[in-house]
C-alpha cells in the first residue's frame, strides 16, 4: 500500500513541474511570432538579392569566381551545424547533430575529412564531448541571430574555400515549415550551385538590356558574398523560429503528460485514504467486538 | 502630377523606407548616380555613402554602407548592409564607433581576418556622422 504522505509529495511536486512547463509553451509561442516577424523583414532583403543576382547571373558564361568554382578535389567538407543554446525543446538539437554524425561518417567513407563549425551550446558540447573540436563555435545568439553573426560565418566558409583550405560547405538546420513542424535539412552553401547561372537563360530573352555599374565583373564579386551571407542568415532566422516551435511542442505534451499523471496520483491517493478509512473502521468494530464478548 | 519611382532601401534585417518619389542619388564605387523615372534598366554596386531622395518639395538623406542597386522598370532598389535616415542617427554613438574602430584598426595588420570587418565598421561610423551632422 503506497503512503498516503508520498503520494501527496508526488502531486504537489508534479503539479508544480507543470506550472513550469506550461509557463515555457506560453513564453515559446509568445517566441515564436516575432522569430517569425525576423524571418519575415528578412524577406524583401532575400527576394531583391535573388533578382539581382539572375540579372547578374547570364554575364557569369565565361566569368569566373573562385566561389564558383569546383575543387577538383574533395579532401576538406565543412559542416556548419545550427543548434541551440538551450535543450527541453525536444528532437530539435539530436536530429541536428544526428544529421551532422550521418554527413562526418559518409564524407570520412568517401575519404574526405570533416571540419565543423557549431553554432549553439548544445553542438559546441556535443561535438567535444565527441572528440570533435569545433573550428568555429557561436554562442548566445541561437535565439537572435544578427546579420554580424551570419556575415562572421560567411566571411570564415568563404576564405577558406577560396585559398583551397575547404573543398564543400554545407549548412544543417531545422527549417521552419510551420508552427508545429520542422524539418532538419542539409543545404549545400559551396561550391554555388550554377543552377543561379542557369536560371538566367530564360530571362535572357525577357530582359532588356543591363547596365552595369560599374561592370557585370565587379557588381558580381561583391555579389556572391553577399549572397552566401544572406543564406546563412536565412537558415539562423528558420533554426531559430524553428527552436520555439520545437520548444512548444515538447512542453505542450509535457504539460500535458503532467496533467494525466496528477489524475492518476490523485485516483490512488483516494483509494488509498479511503482503503485507510475501511481499515480504522474495521479495527474498531473489531476493537469492539473484542470487548462486547467480555 | 509628375511621373514617380517607386524606391525601396531594404538591409538583410529589415525594410528601413519605400516610397514613391521623383529623383533618386546613390553613391557608387566611383561616383554618384541620379536615377529619374524613365531611367534604363541598371544593376550597380553601392560604397558606402549618402542616399538622397527627392519628391516634390521634400528631401530626405539616408546613410548606407555598401551594397547594390537596381533599377528596373521605374522600380528603384537600394540593397543595402546597413542603411539608416538622416535623422535617426546617433551622431554621438556614431563618434564613439568611430573611435573605438580606429584603435582597434591601429592594433590589427591589413591581413588580420578582422580587418576587412573593422575598416568596414569604421566607413560606416564615418558616414553616419557625415550625413547625420550634415542633415
Amino acid at each position: 500500500m503506497p503512503n498516503l504522505r508520498d503520494i501527496k509529495n508526488r502531486i504537489t511536486s508534479t503539479a508544480s513541474t507543470r506550472q513550469i512547463t506550461r509557463t515555457m509553451e506560453m513564453v515559446a509561442t509568445a517566441k515564436i511570432r516575432r522569430a517569425q516577424d525576423r524571418i519575415e523583414s528578412a524577406r524583401p532583403y532575400a527576394l531583391a538579392m535573388m533578382e539581382v543576382l539572375r540579372n547578374v547571373a547570364r554575364f557569369m558564361q565565361g566569368a569566373t569566381h573562385p566561389l564558383l568554382e569546383e575543387h577538383d578535389k574533395r579532401e576538406r567538407v565543412v559542416v556548419i551545424a545550427v543548434a541551440s543554446d538551450r535543450g527541453l525543446c525536444g528532437a530539435f538539437n539530436s536530429n541536428i547533430l544526428r544529421l551532422t554524425e550521418g554527413i562526418i561518417r559518409d564524407e570520412r567513407a568517401a575519404g574526405a575529412e570533416v571540419d565543423v563549425i557549431a553554432v549553439g551550446k548544445k553542438a559546441i558540447a556535443y561535438f567535444r564531448y565527441r572528440g570533435v573540436e569545433p573550428i568555429e563555435s557561436y554562442r548566445d545568439m541561437t535565439d537572435k541571430p544578427t546579420i554580424a553573426d551570419a556575415r562572421s560565418m560567411a566571411a570564415r566558409v568563404m576564405s577558406g574555400y577560396a585559398s583551397g583550405e575547404f573543398d564543400a560547405v554545407k549548412v544543417v538546420f531545422n527549417r521552419f515549415k510551420n508552427v508545429a513542424d520542422q524539418v532538419p535539412e542539409i543545404h549545400d552553401l559551396l561550391p554555388l550551385r550554377h543552377e543561379v547561372v542557369e536560371e538566367s537563360a530564360d530571362l535572357l530573352k525577357v530582359n532588356p538590356e543591363y547596365i552595369f555599374e560599374p561592370s557585370a565583373d565587379a557588381v558580381l564579386e561583391r555579389l556572391l558574398p553577399t549572397y552566401i551571407e544572406t543564406l546563412i542568415y536565412r537558415s539562423l532566422l528558420e533554426s531559430a523560429a524553428s527552436e520555439q516551435g520545437a520548444r512548444r511542442k515538447a512542453m505542450k505534451s509535457a504539460t500535458d503528460n503532467a496533467s494525466e499523471m496528477i489524475t492518476t496520483l490523485t485516483r490512488s491517493y483516494n483509494r488509498a485514504r479511503q482503503g485507510a478509512i475501511t481499515n480504522e473502521i474495521a479495527e474498531i468494530v473489531g476493537g469492539a467486538a473484542a470487548l462486547e464478548k467480555h | 502630377m509628375a511621373r514617380t519611382l517607386l524606391c525601396e532601401i531594404v538591409t538583410p534585417e529589415h525594410i528601413v523606407y519605400t516610397n514613391e518619389v521623383e529623383m533618386v542619388v546613390v553613391p557608387t564605387l566611383d561616383g554618384e548616380v541620379g536615377i529619374l523615372p524613365l531611367h534604363a534598366p541598371l544593376v550597380g554596386a553601392m560604397r558606402a555613402g549618402e542616399v538622397r531622395i527627392k519628391f516634390g518639395e521634400t528631401t530626405e538623406w539616408f546613410a548606407a554602407s555598401g551594397g547594390y542597386i537596381q533599377v528596373h522598370e521605374d522600380k528603384v532598389i537600394i540593397l543595402a548592409d546597413d542603411a539608416v535616415i538622416a535623422s535617426q542617427i546617433d551622431v554621438e554613438r556614431a563618434r564613439q564607433a568611430l573611435v573605438l574602430a580606429k584603435e582597434r584598426l591601429a592594433e590589427l595588420e591589413p591581413r588580420d581576418e578582422e580587418y576587412d570587418d573593422i575598416a568596414r565598421d569604421l566607413k560606416w561610423a564615418e558616414v553616419q556622422i557625415a550625413v547625420g551632422s550634415a542633415h
